[in-house]
């Protein structure tokens, strides 16, 4: 059965080989752009992954509590509350080096080193929280434990960003997803166009019994073959492309906290998520033309 | 076999194309429909293979009510019957042994059985050694016999034949009722002819269903049928 109609497809496609490849170029293109799409959102994801977790909540400890007693409450506090992935903490010594050594200069330097018997620095807590939308809530509940002077994070702009970058990882997968539509209307007219050559076929198939399930088989195996035609050069374009872009910035865009997805395996994700998608735009493409075209025979 | 109980037609553009119709034929039976164009004949057979559905009334072959099949159901109603067209209604592209074979893969014979029954049924028609011969290649009365054998490939109870002479000249015309007749006394195969070709109702004469304008109007069970007001 399903070796009669994958044949019967295959000498569909055959048959008007001009249009079956215009289609599928058609697809290729919008698969190109959605491999493009696909591959600038899935490193939108791990941008904003790493700017998420490179996101630390400063606590400053009051200079009142900085026994040791009090420092490991709050630290236990700290812990205690929901979202908090990681603390570690630094001594005021430690923070007035750490602030020194941002000065490349000795002479700015040796401004700041009456200061170190004096020292202004607070003992501190540096807190990763899980996600990046949980830092404010975090960093409130932190704020609001006994003996916790200051609480400090990336601050509001930073939480916009990362906001705002998960709006465009969505707004990206719309996009892929109306594309996808398109590719499925483009596939569709290309069935029917075959379907309306093969109309007097289809008329006497149905006047001796064929089911709309043996019709529409040949169809549909075909509409799947152009989907797949049409996605072999957006793959290949996907595996070269890519392996070439990795090799040319050797895997780090602007600073090293934008890396470039290692392309083994990557390229295989995203080379199998086309070649389903052209599947599935060429199955429901087919599908839909002949389904739409039976209903009216009669 | 087939029943039609009070049927009326009606098509959505306003036509009344049946009025009352009631007709019984009983297995193994051979019908002639008659009537001049317009009085309902291609309306009636559409009834009988699924294409239309009755207006009121009850339409039933072989022991199946028709009008409530659904759209998905028709093509497995329809290996129940055969159907002859006017115009043949082969593949081009097809050869004969393959118009013939094409319409048993459909209902999914095996290939060994589909072999042996068309070489069977091409002898039945008289067409043992045109297999490879395209229907372009063949007259009107071969290609005729190619559609009939295709329509009672799968040994169906009913045929229906739709003007099966209509494009043929006499000679041929009398072939075509040979064979037809054969197939109904051989395999006891109900059949009911639609046609306008006189000559040939009176001179194979059987049971004759005359309409007029969507009207039965006359049931002869005599056959034969004497021109009146055409």
């Amino acid at each position: 059965m399903i070796s009669r109609a994958l044949k019967e497809g295959f000498s569909g496609v055959g048959r008007h080989w001009a249009m079956s490849i215009s289609s599928a170029i058609a697809v290729a293109i919008t698969l190109t752009i959605i491999s493009l799409f696909l591959i600038f959102t899935t490193h939108l994801q791990t941008f904003t992954k790493n700017v998420e977790s490179s996101m630390e909540i400063a606590v400053l400890v009051d200079f009142d509590y900085e026994s040791s007693e009090e420092e490991k409450r709050i630290e236990d506090s700290i812990k205690a509350i929901e979202g908090v992935k990681k603390v570690s903490f630094s001594t005021k010594e430690q923070e007035f080096n750490y602030y020194i050594e941002q000065y490349d200069d000795e002479e700015t330097r040796a401004v700041f080193e009456p200061f170190r018997d004096d020292n202004p620095m607070h003992d501190a807590f540096y807190v990763e929280a899980v996600s990046g939308d949980q830092i404010r809530s975090v960093a409130e509940q932190i704020h609001a434990i006994e003996g916790v002077s200051d609480v400090n994070y990336g601050g509001q702009s930073t939480i916009d960003m990362v906001a705002a970058m998960i709006n465009i990882r969505r707004f990206g997968g719309i996009f892929v997803l109306a594309l996808s539509v398109l590719a499925i209307f483009l596939i569709q007219n290309t069935i029917k166009l075959t379907i309306y050559a093969r109309q007097d076929e289809i008329d006497i198939m149905r006047n001796v019994g064929a089911t709309n399930g043996f019709i529409r088989a040949p169809f549909v195996w075909e509409g799947i073959i152009t989907g797949v035609l049409g996605s072999i050069l957006p793959i290949l374009l996907t595996i070269y492309g890519y392996k070439f872009a990795y090799n040319l910035v050797h895997g780090v865009m602007f600073s090293s906290m934008f890396k470039m997805i290692a392309p083994v395996p990557y390229i295989y994700y995203v080379s199998a998520v086309l070649l389903a998608i052209g599947i599935l735009v060429g199955l429901i493409g087919s599908w839909m033309s002949v389904t739409r075209y039976l209903r009216e025979t009669k | 076999m087939i029943e039609c109980m009070n049927v009326y037609k009606r098509y959505p553009t306003g036509t009344n194309a049946l009025y009352d119709i009631n007709v019984k034929v009983e297995q193994g039976e051979f019908i002639y429909i008659i009537g001049p164009t317009g009085s309902g004949k291609s309306t009636l057979i559409k009834l009988l293979d699924g294409e239309e559905k009755a207006t009121k009334g009850k339409v039933k072959v072989v022991g199946i009510d028709v009008g409530t099949l659904r759209h998905s159901q028709i093509p497995i109603y329809r290996r129940n019957i055969g159907v002859v067209f006017q115009d043949f209604r082969l593949l081009p592209t097809k050869t004969v042994f393959e118009n013939i074979s094409y319409a048993l893969e459909v209902i999914n014979m095996k290939k060994k059985m589909i072999r042996i029954r068309v070489n069977e049924i091409m002898d039945i028609v008289g067409l043992s050694d045109k297999g490879d011969a395209f229907p372009a290649e063949l007259s009107g009365g071969q290609q005729q016999r190619v559609a009939i054998a295709r329509a009672i490939a799968n040994r169906p109870k009913v045929l229906i034949a739709d003007e099966p002479t209509g494009n043929l000249d006499p000679g041929k015309s009398d072939e075509i009722m040979d064979l037809l007749e054969r197939i109904n006394e051989a395999y006891g195969t109900t059949i009911l002819m639609v046609t306008h070709d006189l000559t040939l109702v009176n001179k194979h004469r059987k049971r004759t269903v005359v309409l007029e304008q969507g009207h039965i109007v006359a049931d002869l069970a005599e056959g034969g049928y004497v021109r009146h007001d055409q």
